[in-house]
């Protein structure tokens, strides 16, 4: 009969296990607590959710906005910029377009479907570009592979493809004939903003590809507000806030302790 | 917890972890890496590693081609054939290389599949130049030695004019291309000069040709007269040439030349005329040449011309065992292309050649594997006074074959198998465990009356087992006494329990009269024993 | 204490079909039919090990049923594969 008891203990504590595993992680792209290969759990960087007195020591990474940005909060960004604050965008959709125009930027990021003859794989998205410009972020990289950007225009150009790029419009990974060969640039500068045409450089499959770059790149901190780092699980953003907030993490504790004390008082009445 | 509730926990747990994975039965592959990817980013970790180094030859290859063909129009220039020859051989292996770099990396859909096809044709401009420069110095040569021979000699200067014309046309379409390849080496930032370089040679040896030509002179007057009607025509046209020729005797052959090859035979009639009919099948675009001879006789020459046409290709594609392609190639006058090589692309890489019958149908049969696919026709009209045309993209999707009911099949038969299997294994020990509980209930039954027992359809050593028990329960021995120890209690049937204990336990089967003995002491032995 | 046996036998087929679903995920490979067939071999491998010459417990007493039910599945997806492969 223990022996049974143990067998079920041990069976329900496995199941336990894999079903926190399983409601505790996600599967949504560039979320923080994706631990597969699109997430980006193994990103090293603070969360910042108040734009309002950041420090211009560090840099500050718009991961792949998604929602709109109010104009308090651009001009908080823009206070933060004109302190010596580094902002990096990093968008292949357009979103930060609006943004770039708020901030008075003349650059902008056009999505398209960039592919490249200049590679090591068989996935034409995924390819390598040259360092054209002269800025921290690339100092001591030459060569920097790229996982389906998109085009930016205006400003500095900071990243450039090889002549053999096309934009695949049909997505059939060939040239056709309304493909034309050319130069796009994929990151472009202008003062202390840089906007980056790829932010698939930030997830944890892609680590391994550009490390010097991660590192020329902290201290980093992340815009949770508006980037795609978030996670519309329940449980996750339950947990999170809980452990934020320190009047819900003592009242956890509290409530943990109490069957703790009832077991060990009522053992010793007895 | 005791073992019930840890029962029904595990029990649930059980029935909750089947339900859960019949429900992913259909799909058995829950999860795999390879291939993973979405639209903003693939897994660099999961994609098939290829080498770039081709991709960084493409650029220096152009620049390659072009300077060659720079060096080539040099050589002929100066006439210096050796070295042009060899120019020329490694200008054909740059092109070979390059044609197989563009298959490779499939960019023959933008200007640099423009590139390659200008860069074949200038090819072929070139090595035409170069062999008709050749000839027409030979002819130079030649045209001395028979200075004072007639017939040789006009035949001589002919066959120069046709050359003549033939390398005037060849710079014509060579300079047209200047524009767009020049176009092309300035969105790369090749290096245009020697290709530029080589349009001037050209023009130069051309017009050095034509000096030469003008020397020699000759007469135009010829007694043979050739015309082509109608001098204009199109792919399938049937042109007439015909003509007349004062003074010849009726019945001469007379040898009617396009392009200083024979293209068909005629004989003068009663009035001196002669006609063939030519028609206009794989002859390329442009202006040809056409003379007559009867035997020593040569006509002028004269010229007609062979416009482009337009090419409709259809394709109609159906799937049964394998994908079945048709359809038809025409000019947009609605005549049949015969004999026309098609391209059929599959899934826009793949290229099968097959070639059009006397109607200028194709049909071709390709075994694709299941899945959609697509299809399309290409006629590439190379040597035909035809543009190239492209069907339509057909998709067609192969079906797997349904449900083979051999798998099920399988499944039982095995269900049947292991289960005779197994219970073939156990059937032994099985036995006599369910029928000893059966017999002793019985005996306990009629134990106050003279025993009876039903051995009628039983095997001999279970029958005597029952009759061994049946004795001990009449005697009064408990169950747990074995035959010897009945041999001790009862000494009376010590023969009885002997030949048991040897049926029993040394594996001895009783015969039927040894039974029926058996039976009878069981049942009622005391007064026979007495 | 009676059935130690099997416990055993129950623990050690648990620990072997732990096994092979980590290396399963190790290898970012999930897949039902290779898990079954796996587990399909430990549960045979199992029961000829505790399965006593002389005697026939309750727990083995339907394990055959189970067995053929396991073999019967074990030879569709085998009848399948080879079909797959003849098919390509």
């Amino acid at each position: 009969m223990q022996r049974e008891f143990w067998a079920v203990v041990l069976l329900l504590l496995l199941a336990a296990g894999a079903a926190y595993a399983h409601t505790t992680t996600t599967t949504e792209e560039f979320s923080r607590y994706n631990v597969g290969w699109n997430g980006t759990s193994g990103l090293a960087a603070g969360e910042v959710h108040d734009l309002r007195g950041l420090d211009p020591g560090t840099t500050l990474l718009i991961l792949a906005p998604n929602r709109p940005f109010t104009a308090e909060e651009v001009g908080n960004l823009r206070t933060f910029l004109d302190d010596g604050g580094q902002i990096l965008i990093a968008d292949e959709e357009g979103n930060a377009n609006r943004l770039l125009a708020d901030l008075g930027s003349t650059m902008r990021v056009r999505p398209g479907n960039l592919a490249s003859l200049d590679r090591d794989h068989a996935d034409p998205g995924l390819f390598t570009v040259r360092v054209v410009g002269n800025d921290t972020l690339f100092a001591g990289v030459e060569t920097f592979r790229v996982n389906r950007p998109a085009t930016v225009t205006g400003g500095d150009p900071l990243l450039e493809t090889s002549i053999l790029t096309w934009d695949d419009g049909d997505g059939d990974g060939r040239p056709g004939s309304t493909e034309a060969f050319g130069t796009a640039v994929v990151c472009a500068k202008e003062g202390n903003l840089t906007v980056l045409g790829d932010p698939s450089l930030f997830i944890n499959a892609m680590f391994a590809e550009n490390p010097e770059f991660i590192n020329n790149l902290q201290p980093v901190q992340i815009d949770a507000a508006h980037s795609r780092t978030g996670t519309v699980n329940p449980t996750i953003n339950t947990l999170a806030w809980v452990r934020e907030t320190p009047v819900a993490t003592a009242a956890l504790a509290a409530l943990a302790i109490l069957p703790v004390a009832y077991v060990f008082g009522r053992k010793r009445d007895a | 917890m005791n073992a019930r509730a840890s029962h029904t926990i595990l029990a649930a747990a059980v029935i909750t972890a089947l339900l859960l994975l019949a429900g992913e039965a259909t799909a058995p592959l829950l999860y795999t890496a390879a291939n993973t990817s979405t639209a903003a980013h693939a897994d660099p970790a999961t994609v098939p590693k290829e080498s770039g180094k081709d991709a960084d030859v493409l650029i220096p290859l152009m620049d390659d081609l072009l300077s060659e063909t720079g060096t080539l129009t040099l050589n002929i220039k100066l006439k210096d054939y050796e070295s042009a020859e060899r120019d020329l051989a490694r200008y054909a292996e740059l092109s070979a290389q390059f044609d197989e770099l563009v298959v490779t990396l499939d960019v023959s859909g933008n200007d640099i599949g423009e590139f390659q096809q200008n860069n074949q044709e200038n090819l072929a401009s070139l090595a035409a130049l170069l062999n008709n420069t050749r000839r027409f110095e030979d002819l130079q040569r030649i045209e001395i030695e028979v200075q004072g021979d007639e017939g040789q000699g006009m035949a001589v200067v002919y066959e120069g004019e046709a050359l003549r014309q033939k390398m005037q046309e060849g710079f014509a379409a060579y300079a047209e291309r200047e524009a767009t390849v020049t176009g092309i080496a300035g969105h790369y930032d090749l290096n245009a000069t020697p290709y530029r370089e080589s349009i001037t040679n050209f023009a130069e040896i051309v017009n050095a040709t034509e000096d030469q030509q003008e020397e020699v002179g000759g007469s135009a007057n010829s007694p043979l007269e050739i015309a082509v009607i109608p001098d204009k025509g199109r792919y399938g046209d049937i042109l007439s040439i015909a003509g007349a020729y004062t003074g010849g005797t009726a019945g001469t052959p007379i040898k009617v030349y396009v392009d200083s090859q024979i293209a068909g035979n005629a004989s003068l009639d009663a009035s001196g005329n002669y006609a063939c009919s030519y028609q206009v099948n794989r002859t390329p675009t442009g202006l040809h040449l056409a003379y007559a001879t009867a035997g020593t006789v040569y006509s002028t020459v004269t010229a007609f011309e062979v416009f482009p046409g337009e090419t409709a290709i259809t394709l109609a594609v159906e799937s049964r065992t394998a994908v079945t392609c048709t359809g038809n190639l025409t000019t947009a006058e609605g005549r049949p292309v015969t004999g026309a090589p098609v391209l059929l692309r599959v899934d826009g890489t793949e290229l099968v050649s097959t070639e059009t019958d006397q109607n200028g149908t194709y049909t071709e049969e390709i075994a694709l594997p299941a899945g959609e696919h697509t299809v399309r026709a290409e006629f590439d009209a190379v040597g035909y006074p035809l543009n190239a045309s492209e069907s339509l993209t057909e998709t067609v999707i192969v079906q797997n074959e349904g449900l083979s009911p051999l798998p099920f099949i399988a499944a039982i038969a095995a269900a049947l198998g292991s289960g005779w299997y197994l219970r073939r294994r156990h059937r032994p020990a099985e036995e006599p465990a369910a029928e000893l509980p059966k017999t002793v209930s019985v005996e306990e039954e009629s134990v106050a009356a003279p025993p009876q027992v039903e051995i009628a359809g039983l095997p001999p050593r279970e029958a005597a087992t029952v009759l061994f028990r049946t004795l001990r329960a009449r005697l009064g021995l408990p169950d747990t006494k074995t035959p010897w120890d009945c041999v001790r209690l009862a000494p009376a049937h010590t023969g009885f329990f002997k030949r048991y204990e040897q049926i029993r336990y040394a594996g001895e089967t009783p015969s039927e009269e040894e039974l029926r003995a058996m039976e009878e002491e069981a049942v009622g032995g005391d007064q026979r024993a007495a | 204490m009676t059935g130690a046996k099997k416990y055993y036998a129950a623990a050690v087929l648990a620990a072997w079909l732990i096994i092979v679903a980590f290396f399963m995920i190790l290898n970012r490979t999930l897949d039902l039919e290779i898990f079954f067939v796996l587990s399909l071999i430990g549960l045979l491998v199992v029961a000829v090990l505790i399965d006593g010459a002389f005697s026939r417990p309750r727990h083995m007493r339907y394990i055959g049923y189970l067995i053929a039910a396991g073999v019967a599945l074990f030879a569709y997806i085998v009848v399948e594969k080879i079909l797959e492969i003849l098919a390509a």
